[in-house]
């Protein structure tokens, strides 16, 4: 089919298929593809709002047995520099979250043989009991799979047991391509499989949570088998509709074992405006500023997307990956106001929350991101020794012990 | 187009329209033909020791000379050890600096094309009162300019700074290329992404008379310099000249330029600081 019968197509409302998808994503010219985009935004989205969250990235570990080859932000377990963030040290972050008018945590990190499924409950309970109001959007579905195989217990279980301490959303993270020849060469497929990504996310829709989806393009794969991941979030939320949002972004190859090139600006607006078009039943679409920079992220606006993610206070993972880009919330409002949007801050639900925080209240400016550990910071809290690590150091370390040594709580 | 259009269209939010607009004036001129040039850029005090790679298509010489004899000096140096390559300096500000009057001006530049100068490296567009005058004075000295700038951003319509460089080149016809996109920005504010892509879009539809429309690669950075390929843009400048990067061949700024304008599903074509084509 030509490229103007497959637009005139999307313009009256069609269902794209995967080959004329395909034909689009190829050969449309970029202001085609764009407009068709930015068509099906205007019609699910006429009021001209752009919506964007306050909250706080937060890595709460980056010791992970997983060992993706695209991640630069892993450290192995024994690594010097390996850490883990402290009861006390989150709350610090939490406290420091809500003073910039946040009200969410994204809580993600790697996969950390020491931390067993009770660390995570007994955190998830203690933020909720200091915090009863902060959205806990924690926890991407390779780490649920995690979880499962380390506490043998179901996803279901996991994912009830999760909820019932607090978890409030999960994060689309950890999709990367949702392929499993991709996930076998970028060494994640053991991770989680494309089958168990999209098997966790249906549990948690089934367990009435709401989800984010995401994509890491331009490491291994076809612009085919982008298409085909866009096919299988777009499969999954017709039977679900528990997807709020889709968020793509490039491949960051900086420090990676993987290497090579970022892809770049014009495929990635090819790819958010080409996502708006498949992806006929997700309502939200974000720009990815944090791997594309505030002016692509801006330009975003005009390729589909309707979101502007997060005013992040901080953010680990892309960093080490070499992107390092910071907006505040005066930046973010600016660009989409200077995009012809009205801005509106939003819950991790897309529910509108209100008006920018810093035209009711001096907000101090932010032109940098904050990590996740400082200099001089503890790398492993002591709190951890109560918990049964399943490293091979710590069970050195229980063999070690005397009879009725270090406490337990978890229960293994 | 007319100053009331522009005017308009720096206040549109559809950027699809005006940049297809501005993409389809574009491609009339120069089809899907992407030009760039690979810079040395040397500091003037450290000029007459420089060395440079065999890569640069432009050597370009950068600061401002205290005195004549200083700028003359460094240029012939460079050109001695340019092997024929173009040499480039100092912006049309710097140099006016440097001589007492109109006509003193026209003898400084004389010197300096007589030293082997091939153009002046620049000319901000929003830094001098009156542009015609110290331009005409490059012309009198037969000599270039090779690009035109503007120094500072605003967040104000740009369509009266381009409304001037449009009568300066139907008065001079010395404007090659003219890059519109501000080189200085308020780092707590910076133009915005929507700013800079009408910006060249605007340039490109008002500026008729122009040849070229350029962006700043190393200044600018790819994934802007490649978008403002498609919003009216047909010459990347300052691409860096390091052939080998630490990070491998495919990394090298020559791989990637080349790979922002393929993937723009544009034609690279390499040029010197003469604006003469090296490959096709
Ligand atoms: S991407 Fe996540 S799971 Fe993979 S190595 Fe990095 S931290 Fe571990």
């Amino acid at each position: 089919m030509s490229i103007d019968t497959i637009a005139a197509g999307v313009r009256s409302g069609e269902r794209i298929g995967f080959d004329d998808a395909r034909e689009l994503y190829r050969e449309a010219p970029l202001a085609l593809l764009g407009a068709l985009a930015h068509g099906i935004r205007l019609g699910r989205h006429p009021e001209g709002v752009v919506t964007y969250i306050i909250d706080r990235n937060v890595n709460y570990t980056n010791i992970c047995v997983a060992r993706c080859n695209f991640c630069a932000f892993y450290r192995p377990v024994g690594s010097p520099d390996g850490y883990v963030l402290s009861f006390d040290e989150l709350f610090r972050k939490i406290d420091e979250t809500l003073a910039v008018g946040g009200q969410q945590l994204l809580l993600q990190g790697g996969h950390n043989p020491d931390l067993p499924l009770e660390w995570y409950l007994d955190l998830f309970r203690a933020v909720k009991a200091r915090y009863p109001e902060l959205r806990l959007h924690a926890l991407s579905p390779p780490e649920v799979v995690h979880l499962s195989r380390l506490s043998r217990l179901p996803v279901r279980e996991v994912i009830d047991r999760l909820v019932a301490a607090g978890l409030d959303s999960i994060p689309g993270g950890g999709a990367e391509i949702l392929v499993d020849r991709v996930r076998k060469l970028l060494n994640c497929y053991t991770k989680a499989t494309a089958d168990e990504w999209l098997g966790v996310m249906r549990e948690a829709h089934r367990a009435g949570l709401r989800t984010t989806a995401t994509m890491m393009y331009g490491s291994v794969e076809t612009p085919d088998e982008r298409l085909e991941h866009m096919f299988r979030l777009r499969e999954l939320q017709d039977e679900t509709r528990g997807f709020t949002a889709f968020i793509a972004w490039s491949y960051q190859p900086e420090h990676t074992e993987l290497q090579g090139v970022e892809a770049t600006a014009v495929e990635y607006l090819r790819t958010l405006a080409t996502a708006r078009i498949v992806l006929d039943n997700f309502d939200n679409l974000q720009a990815s500023w944090v791997t594309q920079g505030g002016k692509v992220g801006q330009l975003s606006l005009a390729f589909g997307a309707n979101d502007m993610g997060s005013v992040m206070i901080e953010e680990n993972v892309v960093r080490a990956a070499g992107a390092s880009y910071c907006m505040d919330e005066v930046e973010i409002v600016r660009n989409i106001e200077d995009a012809g949007f009205v801005p509106k801050r939003r819950t991790m639900h897309y529910e509108i929350v209100g008006d920018p925080v810093f035209r009711a209240r001096e907000v101090p400016r932010r032109f940098g991101l904050d990590v996740a550990k400082h200099e001089g910071e503890a790398s492993i809290p002591s709190e951890l020794a109560s918990y049964r690590g399943r490293s091979r150091a710590a069970r050195d370390a229980r063999r070690s012990e005397p009879p009725g040594g270090a406490p337990t709580s978890a229960p293994e | 187009m007319m100053a009331d259009e522009a005017e308009r269209l720096w206040e549109t939010h559809d950027i699809l329209a005006l940049g297809t607009r501005a993409d389809e004036a574009r491609r009339q001129r120069h089809g899907d033909r992407v030009t760039f040039v690979r810079v040395a850029t040397l500091a003037l005090d450290t000029a007459r020791e420089a060395r440079w790679s065999s890569a640069a298509r432009e050597i370009r010489i950068a600061g401002r000379p205290h005195d004549v004899t200083a700028a003359e000096q460094a240029i012939d140096s460079v050109v001695r050890r340019a092997e024929g390559r173009p040499v480039t300096a100092f912006s049309l500000a710097e140099l006016q600096a440097l001589a007492p009057d109109r006509a003193g001006f026209v003898d400084v530049l004389r010197r300096l094309f007589g030293a082997g100068l091939t153009s002046v490296a620049s000319a901000d567009v929003d830094g001098l009162e009156d542009l015609r005058q110290p331009v005409e004075a490059v012309l009198a000295a037969d000599g270039h300019i090779a690009r035109f700038t503007v120094a500072r951003a605003t967040h104000e319509s740009p369509v009266p700074l381009f409304l001037a460089v449009r009568a300066l080149q139907k008065t001079t016809g010395a404007v090659r290329a003219f890059a519109p996109l501000p080189r200085s920005v308020d780092g707590s504010r910076p133009t915005t992404g929507y700013e800079d892509v009408k910006s060249v879009a605007i340039a490109r539809l008002l500026l008729d008379n122009v040849g070229s429309i350029q962006v700043d690669w190393a200044l600018h950075g790819p994934k802007l310099a490649q978008v403002a390929l498609l919003f009216g843009a047909d010459d990347l400048d300052a691409v860096p000249v390091e052939d080998e990067s630490a990070d491998g061949r495919r990394r090298a700024p020559l791989e990637e330029v080349k790979r922002n304008i393929r993937a723009a599903s544009l034609t690279a074509v390499e040029r010197d600081g003469r604006f003469g084509v090296l490959e096709s």
